[in-house]
């Protein structure tokens, strides 16, 4: 008996059990291979191909395909590579066809296929045309079953027994069920009882024995399985790399192509005379890009950053080039990335080595709004070509509660209550899950009583199979043959192709993938500067060096960042302002070594910047970490660490390197560590020293970032500084308007008033849909009005581009807001200029009677709608429209919301009066901006909390006792009584909290 | 109308039982009193139905889960609400109030009454004298002690109550109706929907004399077709009549609320199919039929939804109940989310017609009248739930 049908969890909402538990399983009953056949996918072929090695199992790849709008399904087996490509360009046609049918799709691509089919006139269909086909008996020997294995002896047909697994074990139905449930939006009692999981036809995979004692009528329906498995001898694609192909260059090599073009950007970023390094850098890199086949790959990116305009001439869209790939003076010179690898010294071999063996890829940044274009245009550029990488989305705690509590049928309001606070969760099963919540802070007052018990054990067995699959943020892959031929894509909801891979899949087949990324503060960079010389300002960008700035440098080191791309983070702010240089070569230690491992390492780089003594680590570590003073910061250290230490080789080293920031890599890590304290005791280091590095090595855990990067994105960063400390208002007004900066609105308008700007409310005659800014004033835009639909927002522009409106019947007629457009339109001040007094109460009334006019035609005239004077009704008191205010907007123009909390007590302190109170307890009155949750060496939650009041900011630490105590009403967006002890660490001042109460 | 013609001032008493379920249960159990009490079923998701007045200072409101509700007031009573028991106890007191007035009008178990004791001077004295005697009587012979309200409406006796909530008596003399709305915020106004009281407070309609400050016009403006029904509300204006008990437009009403709310289609059909049986009994004691079954689904969220089902000739069987019944429930359950209470209305009631069927009609087997009786006998003899209508699986 060979498994010939079987389904994993990649057979999304349906099959319950991972490949590599079914390789397990089945290794475990003894089979010698197992086909994975899941509906109209290859998600999980490498997981699936991986675990086969491990168990020593015979893969046979597959997938079942089904028909829409019927219950027909065929199962393809793929016996050769015409049969790999075969069934790509099936599964891709299932997706991608507007209609798809198995009689009339399949045929054309069966070659090389084996069709398993249950489907009499489908088999009758492709036996006429001579396909490999099978009849499938399924499971249990039913009736269908009997006529089925008639048809089949009678046309002399192999007939064969399926597993149609679709449970990992036989006590999976009750997950099952709510996989039910969840697929077809019912409830779990449901698809208990009457749903699909309710029926007998859900199977897990049993015994070989199982089947052949349960077809004993039948035995040579199992022993058939065996022999069709033979002539499967496909094992999986192997198309070593696969480079996108570059169209250029007229026949000419790309080798030469890009030797010419990096030669020619050298002269323009260097001067005619290049000098010995330069051009030694330059054919070094050459060499070995060559060397390694990834000169297309220059070229490719190249064409993408300067694209081609209408008129046949390149022009470079604002990007920054990120990752490893901005260590290349190659890159440098083709104007893809914008920092100099010679003066920052940035180390090739991160990037490429000859001993690499995983291709890597080269990231780019452009402005986020014009990222999807770009994206458009290498897809219409390379069609047929090119398809996104995608994501397989994997049930996280959150949305594994979500789901199972509504399939339970709590109401909404009662999930969001216990999921909203569940800040992170590491778990992997049922019994985690509920355990991990009891002990969430945040969760102290949560009633976790029936029938939460029960679905929390279930979702914690919801916890890792996939959901569905999105988009990466930007990976592309372009490949020289058709890409159908490659992998089976599909459509993602957002309308582009997908390949049906993520990136880790794409890497393992090879296909080198380009990273196209949206990046805000690109757009707030040009905003910044188009508003800055629409206003009369000379910014010559090519002339550009903030990092030269003066008082760019000062604003950074007194850690006023905020709004500044990469570096406004509290910690790195704090960080910034307690190193006190603001140089660019600070800056790019700064923001590598401020990671989630590296606290301790942090500190103790302050301490050596202020001059503190400091020791490398061994004799042997040479001067490899000198501009690091001893730290390891960057991620080459480790490669170069482990070089100069325990003689690894470079392919090694960069094995190091990668695997420290993979989840899954305890064994790995295990051998690299054998392999490093190995070669230090060979090379006689210091067992002492070796163990350190071997520490700080481990620091690298989870994020952690390469020079180049870290260089690249520093240059972003100063830019913003520098357009932040000379033109505050424009630029702030950009910061708002490209959102998705690291704070809310509310923090950056009270950074914009303490930089002394004025906020100006919305006004429907005067402001534009975004922010402006000018001089020391900043405009709201419409888009801070909650509500308005994008629809209405263009009948207002168009509108006013006619003429500019005379009053609020004017406007209302003109614009015709709904009702909920208007209401806060009113609310967020924006109507206040049409009625002469400012009342907003008047201007309730006055849309009220707009729209009774309406209703009543009346009123109603060729030249609009004449509005009877409202009655005399009060305005809204201060607290009143204040409340509104913040409702619509989430920000007030004028004051603060702690104005209006009525803080009761005398002797409060402000935040600006905390310098003089350092070492003293002090209690103040402050709003919640943003936290950053971390866990102790011993694994206990504590917090960083940013609050603020008018006159400005305070880093807060919540040890685990505190936060343990006031975690659970702790939330952004509200006023606090705080009362803690005034710290000061190299002059950056923060409050250690020891009580906290609502306001 | 005419100066000549003076109509006669009406005296509507409005008696109101504050916490009427609290009420009863510490007449039962007089260890209850001036203790935290909480009414509501025993179970893990289960809801408060009522409170007493100690449970409501401490922030317990009417629909707060129990745990939340036992967590803020710890140490209260809980009790399971005694429907049957309340139900008894408004007859009681209806029957105390019945000696006054043939119109009196109730709520359904929530001590509220209205008695429209006009013209009545002669035989029982002044109406004030009535509220008093009321109060008297019913503390003697209930143990309960009610607000009593008198007004020349049910809208001002009805406003009055809520000023002296949970005890005390007020008296609204005629003529004084509109200045003694005036300085009160619109809120004590019943009647009012909350899109209107926000509507209000946007604006800044916050007593009962700005909205009286508005003309009829004006208030057409944000309130529509309620414009004029504000406008006498807002004026003391009220002409509604003291319904009695049993009039035209009468329905037969059951509810089960869920101890624990549930998503079980079952579960909540067998409730139906159980309301419904009980529903037919009633009808076919009164002789009557009904042309329409209405379900009220209450999600766990709030949420209600109403669905009917009717049939033109009126039924009283419990099959053809129970189907329309059925069919209302597929029409109101379409949300995932749990149910916290059913409720089963028939309306368009009139009486049974004699006549009998020259042809058969679905869901009127002849056949179902004998085991209808049966089932009557039944019932009438051992209660109401021992015996019902099985239901087959998959129906």
């Amino acid at each position: 008996m060979f498994p010939l049908r079987v389904r994993s969890y990649f057979s999304l909402l349906q099959g319950i059990a991972s490949p590599a538990a079914l390789c397990r399983r089945a290794r475990e009953l003894g089979y010698p291979g197992l086909a994975l056949t899941d509906r109209d996918n290859l998600y999980g072929l490498w997981d699936f191909l991986k675990a086969c090695r491990r168990e020593s199992l015979r893969p046979v790849v597959g997938a079942e395909v089904s028909e829409p709008g019927s219950d027909r399904l065929v199962t393809c087996l793929v016996r050769d590579r015409a049969g790999y490509a075969n069934l790509c360009a099936l599964l891709t046609r299932r997706h991608m066809a507007e209609v798809f049918s198995l009689a009339g799709d399949l045929p054309p691509l069966a070659d090389g296929l084996l069709l398993l089919c249950r489907d009499i006139p489908l088999l009758t269909e492709y036996r006429r045309l001579g396909l490999s086909v099978a009849a499938d008996l399924g499971a249990v020997p039913t009736g269908d079953a009997r006529r089925l294995r008639n048809f089949a002896l009678q046309n002399d047909l192999p007939a064969v027994v399926t597993p149609d697994s679709d449970l990992g074990e036989e006590n999976d139905r009750q997950l099952y069920a709510l996989l039910q449930a969840i697929r077809h939006a019912e409830t779990i009692s449901f698809a208990m009882r009457d749903g699909a999981a309710g029926k007998n036809d859900v199977h897990s995979l049993a015994a070989p024995e199982f089947y052949r004692q349960r077809f004993a009528i039948w035995p040579e329906a199992v022993e058939a399985t065996a022999r069709l498995a033979e002539t499967c001898t496909f094992t999986g694609p192997a198309f070593s790399t696969v480079m996108p192909p570059w169209r250029g260059g007229e026949g000419r090599k790309a080798a030469a192509v890009l030797r010419e073009k990096a030669y020619l950007g050298a002269q323009v970023r260097y001067g005619d005379d290049l000098g010995e390094p330069v051009v030694e850098r330059l054919e070094h890199e050459l060499k070995i890009i060559e060397q390694m086949g990834f000169s297309a790959y220059f070229l490719v990116v190249r064409d993408i950053v300067h694209r081609r305009g209408p008129d046949g001439r390149r022009k470079k869209r604002r990007i920054c080039g990120r990752g490893s790939g901005a260590a290349s003076i190659v890159a440098y010179c083709l104007d893809i990335t914008n920092v100099c690898p010679i003066k920052y010294n940035l180390y090739f071999e991160r990037f490429l080595n000859p001993g690499r063996t995983d291709p890597p890829d080269i990231d780019i940044d452009f402005a986020w709004d014009e990222r999807d274009e770009v994206l458009r245009q290498v897809l219409e550029d390379f069609r047929g070509h090119s398809a996104m990488v995608c994501n397989h989305v994997f049930f996280q705690p959150r949305m594994a509660i979500r789901e199972t509590a509504k399939a339970f049928g709590l109401p909404g309001y009662e999930i969001s209550r216990l999921t909203k606070r569940i800040p992170w969760l590491h778990t992997g099963g049922a019994e985690g899950l509920a355990e991990s919540l009891a002990e969430l802070p945040t969760l102290k007052d949560q009633d976790l009583s029936p029938p939460w018990p029960e679905i929390l054990a279930l979702a914690g067995r919801l916890i890792g199979l996939p959901r569905h699959l999105s988009v990466h943020p930007g990976g592309v892959v372009i490949t020289p043959r058709p890409i159908q031929e490659y992998v089976p894509i599909e459509r993602a909801a957002k309308g582009v192709p997908i390949i049906q891979w993520e990136k880790d899949g794409a890497e393992e087949a090879g296909l080198v993938k380009i990273d196209l990324l949206g990046n805000r503060s690109l757009g707030v960079i040009r905003d910044c500067i188009a508003a800055v010389n629409g206003c009369g300002g000379q910014l010559d960008e090519t002339l550009w060096q903030p990092e030269d700035d003066p008082a760019t440098k000062m604003l950074l080191a007194e850690g006023a960042a905020m709004g500044c791309f990469y570096i406004e983070s509290p910690a790195m702010r704090l960080l910034e302002k307690k190193a006190g240089t603001g140089d660019f070569e600070q800056l790019v230690i700064q923001s590598s070594i401020i990671r989630p491992a590296a606290n301790e390492f942090v500190r103790e780089y302050v301490r050596r910047l202020h001059g503190g003594a400091w020791q490398p680590l061994c004799p042997e570590v040479g001067d490899v970490l000198d501009e690091t003073f001893g730290i390891m910061v960057y991620q080459e250290d480790v490669s170069k660490v482990a070089v100069a230490l325990a003689g690894f080789n470079s392919a090694d080293a960069d094995g190091l390197r990668k695997i420290m920031s993979k989840k899954d890599k305890m064994q790995r890590l295990a051998n690299y560590q054998a392999m490093f304290f190995a070669g230090c005791a060979e090379r006689r280091v210091a067992p002492e020293a070796a163990a350190e590095a071997w520490r700080m090595m481990l620091s690298f855990d989870g994020y952690s970032f390469c020079k180049p990067h870290s260089a690249s994105y520093a240059r972003v960063s100063f830019q913003a500084a520098y357009l932040k400390k000379h033109y505050p208002a424009p630029f702030m007004a950009a910061v708002i308007s490209n959102q998705g900066g690291y704070y809310s609105t509310f923090a950056y308008v009270s950074e914009a008033k303490r930089l002394g700007l004025r906020v100006l409310p919305p006004d429907v005659r005067l402001c534009e849909i975004h922010w402006t800014g000018a001089g020391r004033e900043i405009r709201v835009g419409l888009m801070a009005v909650h509500g308005l639909s994008a629809e209405f927002l263009a009948r207002l522009l168009a509108a006013r581009g006619e003429r500019n409106f005379t009053d609020l019947a004017d406007f209302f007629h003109r614009t015709r807001p709904a009702d909920n457009e208007a209401c806060a339109l009113i609310h967020a001040g924006a109507l206040d200029g049409l009625e002469p007094s400012g009342n907003r109460t008047v201007l309730l009334w006055q849309w009220a009677s707009f729209q009774r006019a309406l209703q009543d035609r009346r009123c109603l005239t060729l030249f609009g709608v004449k509005l009877p004077p409202a009655p005399p009704l009060p305005p809204p008191d201060a607290r009143s429209r204040a409340r509104r205010e913040f409702a619509i907007l989430g920000f007030l123009c004028e004051g603060h919301p702690l104005q209006f909390l009525g803080i009761p007590g005398k002797g409060r302190m402000k935040v600006a009066d905390l310098p003089g109170r350092v070492g003293r307890q002090v209690t103040l009155a402050a709003w919640l901006l943003t936290g950053k949750l971390v866990s102790t060496k011993t694994g206990e939650a504590m917090e960083f909390l940013t609050f603020e009041d008018e006159t400005g900011q305070v880093e807060t630490t919540f040890f685990p006792e505190v936060y343990r105590r006031h975690a659970h009403f702790l939330r952004s967006g509200r006023g606090y009584m705080l009362t803690g002890l005034v710290e000061e660490d190299f002059g950056a001042l923060t409050l250690t909290v020891d009580r906290v109460n609502p306001l | 109308m005419g100066q000549s013609f003076r109509m006669q001032e009406r005296s509507v008493l409005h008696f109101n039982v504050a916490d009427f379920a609290v009420a009863v249960e510490q007449v039962a159990d007089v260890s209850l009193r001036g203790r935290p009490l909480l009414i509501a079923l025993q179970a893990g998701r289960a809801v408060v139905y009522d409170m007493s007045e100690e449970a409501y200072r401490d922030g317990v409101r009417k629909g707060m889960a129990l745990r939340e509700a036992t967590r803020i007031c710890r140490g209260a009573a809980v009790l399971a609400p005694r429907l049957g028991l309340y139900q008894k106890a408004m007859a009681a007191f209806f029957k105390e109030l019945q000696g006054y007035s043939p119109l009196i009008e109730c709520g359904r178990a929530d001590g509220h009454f209205f008695v429209d004791v006009t013209g009545t001077h002669r035989l029982h004295g002044l109406a004030p004298d009535i509220g008093w005697r009321v109060r008297r009587e019913t503390r003697a012979s209930l143990g309960i002690n009610p607000i009593w309200t008198l007004g020349t409406s049910k809208l001002i006796a009805k406003v009055a109550s809520r000023l002296v909530k949970p005890v005390g008596e007020y008296i609204v003399m005629p003529g004084e109706e509109e200045d003694f709305l005036a300085p009160l915020p619109v809120t004590v106004l019943p009647g009012l929907t909350g899109r209107e009281l926000e509507k209000m407070r946007d604006f800044r309609l916050t007593t009962v004399g700005a909205l009286a400050g508005l003309s009829r016009h004006q208030l057409m403006v944000p309130f529509g077709s309620r414009s004029d029904y504000l406008h006498d509300l807002s004026r003391g204006i009220d002409d509604s009549q003291v319904s009695r008990p049993g009039a035209a437009g009468d329905s037969i009403d059951f509810e089960e609320i869920f101890a624990d709310d549930t998503n079980d289609r079952r579960q909540v059909e067998r409730v139906l199919g159980v309301m419904a049986g009980q529903a037919g009994t009633r009808l076919r004691d009164r002789k009557q039929v009904a042309r329409r079954v209405g379900v009220w689904l209450r999600y766990s969220d709030g949420a209600q939804v109403v669905r009917q089902a009717s049939c033109r000739s009126g039924t009283a069987g419990d099959f053809l109940l129970r189907k329309l019944a059925l069919d209302a429930l597929q029409r109101a359950w379409r949300r995932r989310t749990r149910i916290r209470s059913c409720r089963l209305v028939c309306d368009r009631l009139q009486r049974q017609s004699p006549q009998l069927l020259l042809f058969p009609e679905p869901g009127r087997d002849p056949g179902h009248t004998k085991v209808l009786t049966a089932l009557d006998t039944v019932r009438h003899r051992f209660g109401q739930g021992v015996i019902g209508i099985g239901m087959r699986a998959g129906l």
